[in-house]
C-alpha cells in the first residue's frame, strides 16, 4: 500500500456516507469502507506490507482517518434517525391539549380558607362545636334568657329527640355556642375562631338559606379592650377585601356582649352598589354575665368576640347575587372559583 | 320605629340637616333603615328681613342688600324697586327650587352667583315666582309680624315639608320606640335641653273615684293600672295636625280620642286604651269597677278586630264586673270600642309583665303597637304621665270635661335601681381614657340621676324607663356610645397565642379537600335539611325537626347521598352531563338521642375524561373502578391504610351492586356502589351514577399522616408473570390471600395486569394474569432462586384455586 491511497478513500467515504439517503444506505456504505471485507479495513490490513520505518505514521494517519469517518457516520446517523422520526404531518398546536381535570374547592370553602388563614396570622386557631346544640349553649349561656325577646328574633329550629337528654336539642343559631363550649373546657387567654354552619327558620330566597355558614372569634386575655377589637376587625378585613376598605363601629344590641357594635364597611365596590356602608359583621365585648357562667372572673379577665356570615362575605366578593346558588352546586358554579 | 324630624324637634333643639340626623342617629345605635323626604311648598323659602339697601355697583337698576334669615345674615342682590329696609320678605336660600310653572321642565334651582360681578347668597321673591298670584311687580312684602327666619309654608299656614326616618330599634331599648324617647338621645349627645309638654290639666268637677274603681286581682301580671275620665266629648275627626303626624308615620286615624291614645304612645312610648264609659258594665254599688284578672280556661273573647279568641289561665284580661272588655296589653274589645256615640271615655294606662303580653302575644298570633311595647319592657313610672297627657290631649282635640284626679292602682312601686361605675374599668374595657367628668356628664344627660360621686367613681340611681341598665358593662356601654366609638384608638392585633384541640383537624379536612380536588373531583356543599322522601334512600334512624319550615326540609340528612343525588338531578337538567363532586359535611342519627357525625361523600356520573377530539375511550363513562380508584388513592394519600372492601349478597338501597368498606377487618368505614338504574331513572340520570360514602371522623382518627424515607433499591429485581383460569367466583382478593399465605421468599410485589373472559376461556371461567415482582435489598438475586420461590406459588394457586395456569 501507499500513504497516499489513504487521503482519496476518505474523501471517498465521506462522500458516500452523507450522500445516503436513508439509513438503509448509509448501512450499506458502512459495511463498504468500515465493514469486515470493506475498503478501508483492507488498507488497515496491509499495514503489513509497508517498511518497518514507515509503520507507526501510517497507523497512527489511518487511525485517525478511522476515527473521522466513524463520527461522520454517527452523525449522518442521527441526522438520518431524525429525519425517519418526523411526523409525517405537521402538528397542528391550535388543537385543543388532553385535559386532566382538577376539581374546585367550594367558594364559601375557599372563603372560609382565606379568613382562618388571616387570623391564624395574629395567633387565633380553629375550634369547633356540634351543630346539635342545648339550649344552654346557644342561649342561657350567652345571657338570652328565655323569655328573651331576642330569641324571637332567632327563629330556632328544635328537634324531635326524645330520650335521655335534659335539655331541649335545636340546630345552633349561631356560631357562639362554640365560644362557651370552649370557654368551659379551657381557661383563659383564649384566642380561637369557628367557622361552621348556624340554622335559622327563614324560608329560601336569594339572601336567605335555612342554613348558613358563619365565623366567630373569641379573644379573652387581661386588659382586652375595644380598642383592640377594632385594631383586630380592621386588619382582618382589610386582610379579606383589600386595603382601601374602611370600616366603622355602630353601637348595637347582642345579649352576649356589652358594649355591642355592628361593623360596617365601605369600599369603591359598595359605593359602585351605589351605597354608602354595607352591614357585614357584629361583635362587642364579652358580657361580664357570660363570663359568670363559665365560670370566669369579669374583673380579671375582658375579651371580644365577633361574628359574621361566609355566604355574605363571599358574596361581596364575587359579586354573587343568590345565596341559592351556594347550596345548588351547578359545576358550571363551581367550575368558576 | 318611625319618626319624622319636625316631631323630633317639638322636644329637643338641634341644627342638623336630615342626613346628619340620620348618620347621628345610626352612630348612636338606632340604624336608620329607611329616610323619606315629604316634600312640603315652598321647600328652602324662608321669611327675611331687609337690613340694607344700597346701590349695586355697577348696575343702576340693581340693588346690593343685606337680610336676615333667621341664622344669620346674607348679601343679596335685586333687582325689584317696591321695598326698603325693615320690610319682611320671602327669601329663597341657594340649593332650593321655585315652585315648578305650568309648562316648565326643570324647576328653577337658585344658586350662589355673581350678578354683575358681585354675589348673591339667595334671591328674594315676587308674588308671581312664588306661584302665588301673576304679579310680578316687585317683591312679595309680609305683614310686618312675619317671624323672620320662620319657614315660608308655615308663615301661609301651609303643610311644611319633613322627613321620616324608619329605625331600627333593637330589643333591649324600648323606651327607644317612643318620639320622646329618641329626642332623649339627641339631647345627650347635644347637650341641649330635653323639652317634656307642659302637661296641665284643669281642675275637674267630679271626683273621679265616684265613677270608677279598679281592682288588680293579678299584681304581679298588671302591677299598675291608671284610669282617668273625661266626661262628654265629641268624636269626630282629628285636627290636621294630629291626623298628619299620625299619617307621616304610618298610622292610621281613626278618630280624635283614639287618635290621641296611639299619639301619645308613639310620643312616650305607653300603650293607652280608651273605653267608651257608658258601654261598662255595672256593679253592685253602681259604678263600673274595672277588674284586671286572669282569662277563665276556654273563655272566649272578641277582639277589636272582630276575631272571637279563646283563652287560657295564662292571659290576661281587663273586665268589668260582667264581662271581659279588653286583651290586656295587646288589643280591646268590641264591647267597649270607641265610637261616634261616645261621650264619656274612661282613659287606661297600666304596666304589665313583659313575659305574659308576649306569650299572649305569640299564643294567638296577634301582635300589636301595644304588645309590641309591653313586651320589651314599659315604663311603670310613665303610667299616670301619659294618662295625663292623653286626658290633655282629648280636652284639646274632642271637648268635654275631666274628672278630677285618678284612680291609680299601683300598689308596690319598684324600689329604685341603683349601679356604680368605676371609671378605671371604662378606661380598661374601652382602651382610652375617658375622664371622669365626662363619663358623668354623658350619663347625667341620658336622664340617669347621679346619687353619689367620688374621683374613681360614680353611682348612679337608673329611671325606670332604661329597662336595659343592670349593671356597670352596660353604663359603660352608654359612656362608649356617647364618646363616640368611632373616636376610640383601634390598637394592632396583640396577645396571647390560641390552642385548641380543633386547630389540627380542621388543617387534616382541609387536606382530605384539597386531594380530593386534586383527584379532579369539585367540592359541594349541599343542604343540611332534606326531605323524608330523600332520606328514605339511606336506612336508619333519622332525626326529624319539630318545628320544621316545610315538608320538604323536615329532616336533617342521615347520609350526604340523597343531597349529591339532587345536585346531579340539578345539574343534569341543566345539560351538565358530566358531574365528579364530593361533599365532605355532618351526617344526624338519632341514635341515644342524637349522634351528629363528619362524612365524606363522592358521587359520578357522566364522562371519565373531558372531551377529546380522537382516540376510541373519548366518550367512556364512569365505572365503579373510577370511583375505587378515587378512593384508594385518596385513603392512601391521606394516611389510612387497610381498606377493604366487601361485597353486599344483596342489593341495598340505594345501590343496585355495593360493597362495605371495612378498616381492618372490623371497623365499617363506609360503602360504595353504583345507584339502583331505577332510582336515577326517578333523578333523571341518564348515565351510570357511581356513589360512596365514608366516615370521616374515623379517617380523622384513623390517619397516620407520618412520612419516613426508604432508601432506594440498589439491587435489580426480577419478574415473573402468572396467567392463569380460575372460576368466575374467585376474587382478586383471595389470589393475593394464597400468596400472602404463602410468603414466598424475596417477593416485593404481586400487580394484577390483566383480566380476561371470552375466546378459549370456559363459560363460568376467567384468565386472570399477574407480576410478581422478586428483589433482595442486599443482592442481586439468582434466575434458580427466583424460579423455585415462583414455582412454589404457581403450585399453590393450582392447589388452592384450582387454577389452570397458561403458557
Amino acid at each position: 500500500m501507499a500513504l497516499d491511497q489513504i487521503e482519496p478513500l476518505k474523501q471517498a467515504a465521506l462522500a458516500e456516507l452523507t450522500a445516503a439517503e436513508d439509513l438503509k444506505a448509509l448501512e450499506q456504505a458502512k459495511v463498504n469502507y468500515l465493514g469486515a471485507h470493506g475498503k478501508f479495513t483492507a488498507l488497515l490490513k496491509s499495514l503489513g506490507a509497508l517498511p518497518k520505518e514507515d509503520r507507526p505514521a501510517a497507523g497512527k494517519l489511518i487511525n485517525q482517518v478511522k476515527t473521522e469517518l466513524e463520527a461522520a457516520l454517527s452523525s449522518r446517523r442521527e441526522e438520518l434517525e431524525l429525519k425517519a422520526a418526523m411526523p409525517k404531518e405537521a402538528t397542528d398546536f391550535t388543537l385543543p391539549g388532553r385535559r386532566r381535570a382538577l376539581g374546585k374547592l367550594h367558594p364559601l370553602t375557599q372563603v372560609t380558607e382565606d379568613i382562618v388563614r388571616v387570623f391564624r396570622k395574629i395567633g387565633f386557631v380553629v375550634a369547633d362545636g356540634p351543630e346539635i346544640e342545648d339550649e344552654w349553649h346557644c342561649f342561657d349561656a350567652l345571657n338570652t334568657p328565655a323569655d328573651h325577646p331576642a330569641r324571637d328574633t332567632q327563629d330556632t329550629f328544635y328537634v324531635d329527640a326524645a330520650g335521655e337528654e335534659t335539655s331541649r336539642q335545636l340546630l345552633r343559631t349561631h356560631t357562639s355556642s362554640v365560644q362557651i363550649r370552649v370557654m368551659e373546657r379551657q381557661p383563659p387567654p383564649i384566642r380561637i375562631i369557628a367557622p361552621g354552619r348556624v340554622y335559622r327558620r327563614d324560608n329560601a330566597d336569594a339572601t336567605h338559606n335555612p342554613t348558613f355558614q358563619q365565623i366567630e372569634g373569641l379573644y379573652v386575655g387581661k386588659g382586652v379592650t375595644v380598642g383592640d377589637l377594632k385594631g383586630t376587625v380592621e386588619f382582618v378585613f382589610k386582610q379579606l377585601l383589600g386595603d382601601e376598605v374602611t370600616i366603622r363601629f355602630r353601637p348595637h344590641y347582642f345579649s352576649y356582649t356589652e358594649p355591642s357594635f355592628e361593623i360596617d364597611f365601605s369600599s369603591p365596590l359598595v359605593r359602585k352598589m351605589g351605597k354608602d356602608w354595607l352591614e357585614i359583621a357584629g361583635c362587642g365585648m364579652v358580657h361580664p354575665q357570660v363570663f359568670e357562667n363559665v365560670g370566669y372572673d369579669p374583673e380579671v379577665w375582658t375579651g371580644w368576640a365577633f361574628g359574621f356570615g361566609i355566604e355574605r362575605v363571599a358574596m361581596i366578593r364575587y359579586g354573587i347575587n343568590d345565596i341559592r346558588l351556594f347550596y345548588e352546586n351547578d359545576v358550571r358554579f363551581l367550575e368558576q372559583f | 320605629m318611625k319618626v319624622t324630624l319636625n316631631w323630633l324637634k317639638q322636644y329637643v333643639g338641634f341644627d342638623w340637616t336630615p342626613e346628619e340626623l340620620r348618620e347621628r342617629l345610626t352612630m348612636l345605635g338606632l340604624e336608620v333603615e329607611g329616610m323619606q323626604k315629604l316634600g312640603g311648598e315652598f321647600e328652602g323659602i324662608v321669611v327675611a328681613e331687609v337690613l340694607t339697601r344700597d346701590k349695586h355697583p355697577n348696575a343702576d337698576k340693581l340693588s346690593l342688600c343685606r337680610v336676615a334669615d333667621g341664622k344669620g345674615e346674607r348679601q343679596i342682590v335685586c333687582g325689584a324697586q317696591n321695598f326698603k329696609p325693615g320690610d319682611k320678605v320671602p327669601l329663597i336660600l341657594p340649593g332650593a327650587s321655585l315652585p315648578p310653572k305650568p309648562g316648565e321642565k326643570e324647576p328653577f334651582t337658585i344658586k350662589v352667583g355673581k350678578i354683575r360681578g358681585v354675589e348673591s347668597h339667595g334671591m328674594l321673591c315676587s308674588p308671581k315666582e312664588l306661584g302665588l298670584s301673576d304679579d310680578a311687580q316687585g317683591l312679595l312684602i309680609l305683614p310686618p309680624a312675619a317671624k323672620v327666619g320662620q319657614p315660608f309654608a308655615e308663615h301661609l299656614g301651609r303643610a311644611a315639608g319633613d322627613v321620616v326616618y324608619d329605625l331600627e330599634i333593637t330589643p333591649n331599648r324600648p323606651d327607644l320606640n317612643s318620639v320622646i324617647g329618641i329626642a332623649r338621645e339627641i339631647s345627650a349627645v347635644t347637650g341641649n335641653p330635653l323639652r317634656l309638654p307642659d302637661v296641665k290639666l284643669p281642675d275637674g268637677g267630679d271626683r273621679v273615684e265616684k265613677w270608677v274603681a279598679v281592682r288588680l286581682e293579678d299584681p304581679e301580671l298588671c302591677a299598675r293600672y291608671a284610669a282617668r275620665v273625661v266626661r262628654g266629648v265629641r268624636v269626630g275627626p282629628s285636627p290636621d295636625w294630629l291626623r298628619q303626624t299620625l299619617e307621616k308615620v304610618g298610622v292610621r286615624s281613626i278618630s280624635n280620642v283614639v287618635d290621641v291614645t296611639n299619639y301619645v304612645m308613639l310620643e312616650i312610648g305607653q300603650p293607652l286604651h280608651a273605653f267608651d264609659y257608658h258601654l261598662l258594665g255595672k256593679g253592685q254599688s253602681g259604678t263600673p269597677t274595672i277588674v284586671v284578672r286572669r282569662a277563665g280556661e276556654g273563655e272566649k273573647f272578641t277582639t277589636l278586630d272582630g276575631q272571637e279568641r279563646a283563652l287560657t289561665t295564662q292571659n290576661l284580661l281587663i273586665a268589668d264586673e260582667t264581662k271581659a272588655i279588653a286583651l290586656a296589653g295587646v288589643m280591646g274589645g268590641q264591647n267597649t270600642e270607641i265610637n261616634e256615640k261616645t261621650v264619656d271615655v274612661l282613659i287606661e294606662s297600666a304596666w304589665f309583665k313583659p313575659q305574659n303580653i308576649r306569650a299572649t302575644s305569640k299564643r294567638l298570633e296577634l301582635r300589636t303597637e301595644s304588645s309590641y311595647r309591653f313586651e320589651r319592657g314599659a315604663d311603670i313610672r310613665i303610667c299616670d304621665w301619659a294618662s295625663c297627657r292623653a286626658a290633655q290631649l282629648i280636652l284639646e282635640t274632642a271637648g268635654g270635661e275631666l274628672l278630677a284626679g285618678v284612680v291609680d292602682a299601683f300598689p308596690v312601686p319598684p324600689a329604685p335601681k341603683e349601679i356604680q361605675l368605676r371609671h378605671r374599668k371604662t378606661d380598661e374595657l374601652l382602651g382610652v381614657a375617658i375622664p371622669p367628668a365626662e363619663s358623668v356628664k354623658h350619663l347625667r344627660r341620658l336622664g340617669l340621676e347621679m346619687i353619689k360621686e367620688a374621683a374613681d367613681a360614680c353611682t348612679v340611681r337608673v329611671p325606670t324607663f332604661r329597662v336595659d341598665l343592670k349593671r356597670e358593662a352596660d353604663l359603660i356601654e352608654e359612656v362608649a356610645r356617647l364618646y363616640g366609638v368611632d373616636k376610640i384608638p383601634a390598637t394592632s392585633p396583640r396577645g396571647a397565642i390560641g390552642a385548641n384541640v380543633f386547630d389540627a383537624v380542621h388543617d387534616h379536612i382541609a387536606e382530605a379537600r384539597r386531594l380530593l380536588t386534586g383527584l379532579g373531583l369539585s367540592e359541594a356543599q349541599g343542604q343540611t335539611l332534606v326531605s323524608s322522601e330523600s332520606a328514605k334512600l339511606v336506612t336508619g334512624d333519622v332525626l326529624a325537626l319539630e318545628n320544621p319550615l316545610s315538608a320538604d326540609m323536615n329532616l336533617l340528612r342521615p347520609s350526604l347521598i340523597p343531597g349529591l343525588l339532587d345536585m346531579l338531578r340539578h345539574n343534569l337538567h341543566r345539560k351538565n352531563d358530566d358531574v365528579a363532586l364530593f361533599e365532605l359535611g355532618r351526617v344526624f342519627r338519632k341514635e341515644n338521642g342524637v349522634r351528629e357525625q363528619r362524612n365524606v361523600a363522592f358521587a359520578l356520573t357522566g364522562r371519565r375524561q373531558p372531551g377529546f377530539w380522537t382516540g376510541d375511550d373519548r366518550e367512556a363513562t364512569y365505572d365503579i373502578f373510577d370511583l375505587k380508584g378515587i378512593l384508594e388513592e385518596f385513603l392512601e394519600q391521606f394516611g389510612v391504610r387497610g381498606a377493604n372492601y366487601a361485597r353486599r349478597a344483596e342489593a341495598v338501597s340505594p345501590y343496585i351492586e355495593s360493597a362495605v368498606i371495612q378498616l381492618g377487618g372490623k371497623l365499617i368505614l363506609g360503602e360504595i356502589g353504583q345507584l339502583s338504574p331505577l332510582l336515577a331513572k326517578r333523578c333523571d340520570l341518564r348515565d351510570r351514577v357511581l356513589i360512596a360514602e365514608l366516615n370521616l371522623d374515623m379517617l380523622l382518627a384513623r390517619r397516620k399522616s407520618e412520612k419516613s424515607f426508604k432508601p432506594l433499591p440498589a439491587f435489580p429485581s426480577i419478574r415473573r408473570d402468572v396467567a392463569m383460569i380460575v372460576p368466575e367466583s374467585t376474587p382478586h382478593e383471595s389470589v393475593l390471600n394464597t400468596v400472602k399465605k404463602l410468603k414466598p421468599a424475596n417477593l416485593e410485589r404481586v400487580d394484577l395486569f390483566d383480566v380476561f373472559r371470552g375466546q378459549n376461556i370456559p363459560p363460568g371461567q376467567k384468565s386472570m394474569a399477574y407480576a410478581f415482582t422478586y428483589r433482595n435489598p442486599e443482592r442481586t438475586l439468582t434466575d434458580e432462586e427466583v424460579n423455585a420461590a415462583h414455582e412454589k406459588v404457581i403450585e399453590q394457586f393450582r392447589k388452592e384455586l384450582q387454577a389452570t395456569i397458561r403458557d
